[in-house]
């Protein structure tokens, strides 16, 4: 990984060419689960950048505090905490949609994607440049996500973010809504995504 | 000081779970409010809907159910609205699904003969299959249903709905069919309460 | 609140085969594809993750109805719930270095590895979520276990295959991965129909 820490560089790294999702296919356990809705999936990964760009700033600042020993302990309470946070933000502000979320908000603590970039950019770099390389990773994932979303919401239901688009002639594809078709539209996506670097010439 | 001893290592360690404990803390009793009325609207919302009661937003939501009155009919708490000089109930049921408790109101006529309405607060059932009983398109099928012999049959044709007021039949959801029975289970169970308490009333 | 009245041999089977914990709820991926290119190391960690599942199910009921629930400090169950896991993680290591050095060559690499597997937060978020009893908790993280090392069992055998075969090259590796989960997600629901929950 280079390690280049100017805010240019990282964006274009984070939402494209270090893509954690099609390098390494990391974190997408919290999330997939929700994809067969657009509303969900946008505050559910509004959720993971706020929590990733925030641990990864408080990482950086304390960083130097840290013992070594406790070094994952503490990156797992701050973690949590903010999760919690967005948590009991969701649960008070957007009532609906944190029932529908459950348990995958609360997933989000062990998105590897998160403590992943706390350890490799956070650990050895200034706050406010860390903290924009954890919402850019967190809007590199976002990215994925929604396009994943669209697919299946689109084919599953016929509308998109609930308004429905597609003719009323149009049958709803049942599998879209079901868990099977994440697996494959997310196959798809890193197929097309991976084609498209490669032809760039870029190391995949 | 050392910052790889062990006092320190505890000291630190101490002191950060404190901290983010204090602020998770704060951030809970802030919002505690809200999420007690969140809940209120809602259930608020439910009951009136089961009961076929329509309204705009939560505001008016609120404002209809303040005339809508606890009552116990033989012994079965009800909630009682009164429309146009007609009388209309609804009671909370909940009983298990596949996968966990399913929670809601159910809405009934005085001489409990046709169901109002349906709404579910809460259920585990998978999304996608049995989580559909939040959709619309099955609530909608208890509104002004007949029961046939006091009960309402889960039929299983194409999971599109069956919107004849009179048929006594609802259409289950296709590929779930655990929890279209536990829920022809628990609206029937609630059923014979409700036609019990209602029929001994009339 | 009463647990929901659910029987424990339906649970058992339905969490292994057709709400299986991987395939049908997503939890437990990251290790998962990583760890299943190798038939041996897939099953060293399916049994790991089945063991701690079964203990940490148990252990955060325990918890979470003994000691969060009373204190009101419910808000703090995801951090509470971690930390079992952690150090139940860490206890487990310990035991069975102590008592099977054997198998403990075997599981102990992957061991840490489970402290962020997300199936292990998740069977304990959703066996609070749902008010299960402590049984039926302890029945549902054991049949999310075997769920899962069964999923990563066979997914590595099937990896075995495709590997040989002509895969587009921007399809090597995660992507074909990926539509193969897929696959195995569609036919364990076809396990709905021998089984009369859903």
């Amino acid at each position: 990984m280079s390690s280049a820490a100017a805010p240019g560089p990282i964006l274009r790294e984070n939402l494209w060419t270090n893509n954690p999702i099609f390098m390494q296919v990391l974190g997408i356990c919290s999330a997939l689960a929700v994809t067969n809705l657009l509303v969900n999936t946008v505050i559910m990964t509004i959720a993971v950048v706020a929590v990733m760009g925030m641990t990864n700033l408080t990482v950086a600042i304390m960083k130097s505090l840290i013992p070594r020993k406790v070094r994952m302990m503490v990156q797992t309470l701050i973690i949590a905490s903010y999760v919690i946070v967005v948590d009991i933000i969701l649960r008070a502000y957007v009532p609906d949609i944190s029932r529908e979320l459950g348990p995958y908000v609360g997933l989000i603590i062990t998105n590897c994607i998160i403590m992943g970039r706390a350890e490799a950019f956070a650990q050895s770099n200034r706050p406010l440049i860390s903290m924009w390389d954890g919402m850019t990773s967190g809007m590199g994932y976002m990215g994925v996500l929604l396009s994943i979303a669209l697919i299946r919401e689109l084919l599953g239901f016929g509308s998109l973010f609930g308004y429905q688009v597609m003719p009323a002639a149009f049958e709803p594809w049942i599998i879209m809504v079901m868990p099977p078709s994440a697996f494959f539209v997310l196959g798809i996506i890193i197929w097309i995504g991976k084609a498209i670097m490669e032809r760039e010439g870029a190391p995949a | 000081m050392d910052k790889q001893s062990f006092a320190y290592t505890v000291i630190f360690t101490a002191v950060v779970t404190f901290a983010f404990v204090l602020l998770l803390a704060m951030a809970n009793e802030l919002t505690i409010e809200q999420i007690e009325f969140n809940q209120e609207v809602r259930l608020q919302r439910s009951v009136l809907q089961a009961m076929g009661v329509e309204f705009q937003d939560d505001e008016q939501a609120a404002e209809l159910f303040e005339r809508v009155e606890q009552i116990e009919v033989n012994g079965l708490g009800l909630y009682s609205y009164e429309r146009d000089g007609e009388q209309l109930y609804a009671k909370e049921y909940a009983g298990s699904g596949v996968w966990g408790t399913i929670r809601g109101h159910l809405g009934i006529t005085p001489d409990g003969t046709r169901t109002l309405g349906l709404t579910v607060l809460e259920h585990e059932e998978t999304p996608g299959l049995g989580g559909r009983i939040d959709e619309g398109w099955f609530q909608e099928q208890f509104r002004n249903k007949r029961l046939v012999d006091g009960r309402l049959e889960m039929t299983s044709r194409d999971g599109t709905g069956d919107f004849d007021e009179d048929s006594g039949e609802i259409d289950g959801i296709t590929g779930a069919t655990g929890t279209s029975d536990a829920m022809a289970r628990i609206i029937n169970d609630h059923l014979q309460q409700l036609t019990q308490a209602l029929g001994g009333a009339a | 609140m009463n647990p929901p009245d659910i029987t424990l041999v339906p649970l058992l089977f339905a969490s292994i085969f057709t709400s299986n914990i991987l395939l049908a709820n997503f939890l437990g991926m990251c290790s998962f594809i990583s760890i299943s290119k190798d038939m041996q190391s897939s099953n060293g960690l399916g049994m790991a993750v089945t063991l701690v599942l079964f203990l940490t199910s148990g252990l955060n009921w325990i918890v979470y109805h003994m000691v969060l629930v009373p204190l009101g400090l419910v808000y703090l169950r995801y951090i509470i719930f971690i930390i079992v896991i952690a150090s139940m993680v860490q206890i487990t290591e310990m035991v069975i270095d102590r008592v099977s050095p054997k198998l403990y060559i075997t599981l102990g690499i992957f061991l840490p590895l489970i402290t962020v597997n997300c199936a292990i937060l998740g069977v304990s978020l959703f066996m609070e979520i749902r008010e299960y009893s402590f049984t039926q908790s302890l029945v549902y993280g054991l049949g999310s276990g075997l769920g899962w090392w069964l999923a990563i069992m066979l997914l590595s055998a099937i990896r075995k295959k495709v590997e040989k075969g002509p895969v587009p090259a921007a399809l090597k590796g995660p992507g074909i991965t990926v539509i193969t989960i897929g696959f195995m997600a569609m036919a364990f629901i076809g396990f709905g129909g021998m089984l009369p929950v859903q």
